[in-house]
């Protein structure tokens, strides 16, 4: 069994984070009695709003709908298809960017040996590309999609490069890690026999991490369909500006026939993409991002 | 040679899935990019371009707007810090903590239930004493349950049970806590479901054979065997939870990203102030957490 030196700190590591939720849980006020809902009236919604949620609505609550328009449920798969053809979008725009990246941010393309003025060179790419995808992915989406759209406007390419930017930073720096801690065998073999440093690389190394980098970036697409719902809710077309708009007026069933639509393409897509992974044979690299 | 390529090429795998697949995915991207209306909206070009100098024009502090020294910047910045800033810099990182840890401490008592080894009939192939056929269906059943479960907490995007929440619980910070503890309970649920099912399996096999139960046996043997691997993990989580938190904010709570949307539209310097803020505190998380997880490798 483990030694204690290794493993004999478990118990305080576990014994500590109770504490820091103790702690945190005081700092914010977070009390068993803030679970409660606080007046009558809110009660009274909440009971509504689960009620709702075993009886979606299959026609409009708003008596305003005029008659011509589409079912409720037409209108909800329209807005699962926006959904999904904003997510198309932003991630044909992030993976190539976050190839190129990535490629600059990974090292093992590197000449060997190599002469010392160009590694200097080299590091300061890599260094820098490495810097840009943090800072591109340590702002959130929807505040991209803030920023971007005071700047320009309403239009759906902006959002959905307010989408692509901190996605590409994550995807670029997985695939840089991806590419790096592959096994560098093919390409040692083909450098032996003369091929040079980026022939190698496009050769040996990347096909190699090619299953990796496919099924990552496929997890990101399932990532990318739940915040482009999100960007719903600063006014772009997806079915998560209809939740917000039903929400609003307190058509509470209209609310749960769209969420249930949105879940439903989502474990859609789950289950898809669980089936390219078995196929790929590679695990999520869900700890990645 | 060249028939020799042709052969190999003919041997190769194949698998009509992920051709499928692939004619999905290029389909989806045609679509979304051809389809539609106008990409760049009905702006004329001129008057978006004008419309972009002055918002870059008022992201700079209003003190050094007026006096053009960029000495003023400073005294400008310490005021939003200590006014609402450091405390709204303190709520983000507690709501991610209370929030991760809470969800952590959810899914660790699912985790047998959701193992495809231990939750079976037969745990790892061992022979479970005689039972009758309908206990042996009943214990088909959780696993596959659990899973669900899992994929269903995950499916739901935080910010809008965030924001479904807060209208039912009034605005404070469990609503918060709760939707993003919900979203992490079903990505745990699957990172770490995978930690114990790629876990060596000798030892719990021994505790289940000399007699322990299927939660015994993971609490002692999986459990602790895996310990860092669950915790590197579980700060994976923490630093996307930090990220999330601040968005959550915008929904009206005192985080950073209600003093970023309070500010959109009258002080467009104070919202960029509060969203570099924003980065550096999740750039600072981002490197910590890479630090633990490499440390506990």
């Amino acid at each position: 069994m483990p030694e204690d030196g290794k493993y004999g700190r478990r118990r305080w590591v576990v014994l500590g984070i109770g504490l820091i939720f103790l702690i945190c849980a005081w700092a914010l006020g977070l009390t068993p009695a803030g679970l409660v809902p606080p007046d009558a009236t809110r009660w009274e919604r909440t009971g509504e709003f689960f009620k709702a949620a075993l009886n979606p609505a299959f026609d409009y609550e708003d008596p305003d709908v005029p008659e011509d328009a589409d079912p409720i449920w037409i209108k909800g798969l329209k807005g699962v298809f926006l959904t999904l053809k904003f997510a198309f979008g932003a991630m044909s725009l992030a993976v190539p960017v976050a190839l190129l990246m990535g490629f600059l941010g990974s090292s093992s393309w590197w000449p060997t040996p190599c002469p010392r003025g160009l590694k200097v060179m080299l590091r300061g790419v890599y260094l820098l590309s490495r810097f840009f995808m943090s800072l591109l992915r340590s702002i959130h989406e929807l505040i991209w999609a803030l920023l971007i759209l005071s700047a320009f406007g309403m239009s759906p390419l902006a959002g959905m490069v307010a989408l692509a930017l901190p996605f590409s930073g994550t995807l670029g720096k997985v695939f840089s890690e991806l590419i790096d801690e592959e096994a560098r065998d093919a390409a040692f073999a083909l450098k032996a026999i003369g091929h040079r440093p980026v022939q190698t690389f496009l050769v040996g190394t990347l096909p190699a991490a090619l299953p990796n980098l496919i099924t990552y970036s496929f997890y990101r697409f399932e990532c990318a369909l739940r915040s482009s719902a999100v960007l719903g809710f600063v006014g772009i077309e997806t079915i998560g500006l209809y939740i917000e708009l039903s929400h609003e007026e307190f058509y509470y069933r209209e609310v749960w026939t769209y969420f249930y639509l949105l879940l439903a393409l989502i474990i859609i897509v789950d289950f898809w993409g669980a089936g390219i992974r078995k196929r790929l044979n590679s695990s999520p690299g869900g700890c990645r991002a | 040679m060249s028939e020799r390529v042709a052969e190999l090429r003919r041997a190769r795998e194949k698998s009509h899935f992920l051709r499928l697949s692939a004619v999905v995915v290029a389909v989806g991207i045609a679509w979304a990019w051809l389809t539609g209306g106008p990409l760049l909206g009905r702006l004329p070009a001129e008057r978006r371009w004008e419309n972009f100098k002055n918002f870059a024009a008022e992201l700079v502090p209003s003190p050094v707007r007026k006096s053009g020294n960029w000495s003023d910047a400073g005294p400008w910045a310490w005021e939003l810090l200590t006014d609402e800033g450091f405390l709204a810099l303190a709520t983000t990182l507690g709501i991610a903590t209370a929030a991760i840890i809470l969800s952590a401490s959810l899914v660790l008592p699912l985790l047998p239930l959701a193992s495809r080894e231990l939750s079976r009939p037969d745990p790892f192939g061992l022979w479970a004493g005689r039972t009758g056929r309908f206990r042996r269906w009943i214990r088909k059943v959780p696993g596959p349950v659990t899973r669900f479960g899992f994929v269903l907490a995950r499916a739901v995007p935080e910010y809008i049970v965030a924001f479904l929440l807060i209208a039912l619980l009034g605005l404070q910070v469990w609503p918060l806590v709760l939707a993003l503890a919900i979203h992490n309970l079903g990505i745990l649920g699957r990172l770490w479901g995978e930690v114990v099912e790629n876990a060596e399996p000798a030892a719990a096999r021994h505790a289940l054979a000399a007699g322990q139960s299927r939660e015994g046996a993971f609490l002692s043997r999986i459990l602790p065997e895996n310990f860092n691997r669950f915790l590197i993990y579980f700060f994976y989580r923490w630093e996307t939870c930090v990220k999330d938190a601040t968005v959550l904010g915008m929904l009206g709570l005192l985080t950073l990203g209600k003093l970023i949307a309070l500010s959109k539209g009258f002080f467009w310097d104070r919202m960029f102030f509060y969203i570099l803020l924003g980065a550096s505190v999740i750039l600072i998380g981002d490197l910590l957490s890479t630090f633990l997880r490499r440390k506990l490798r």
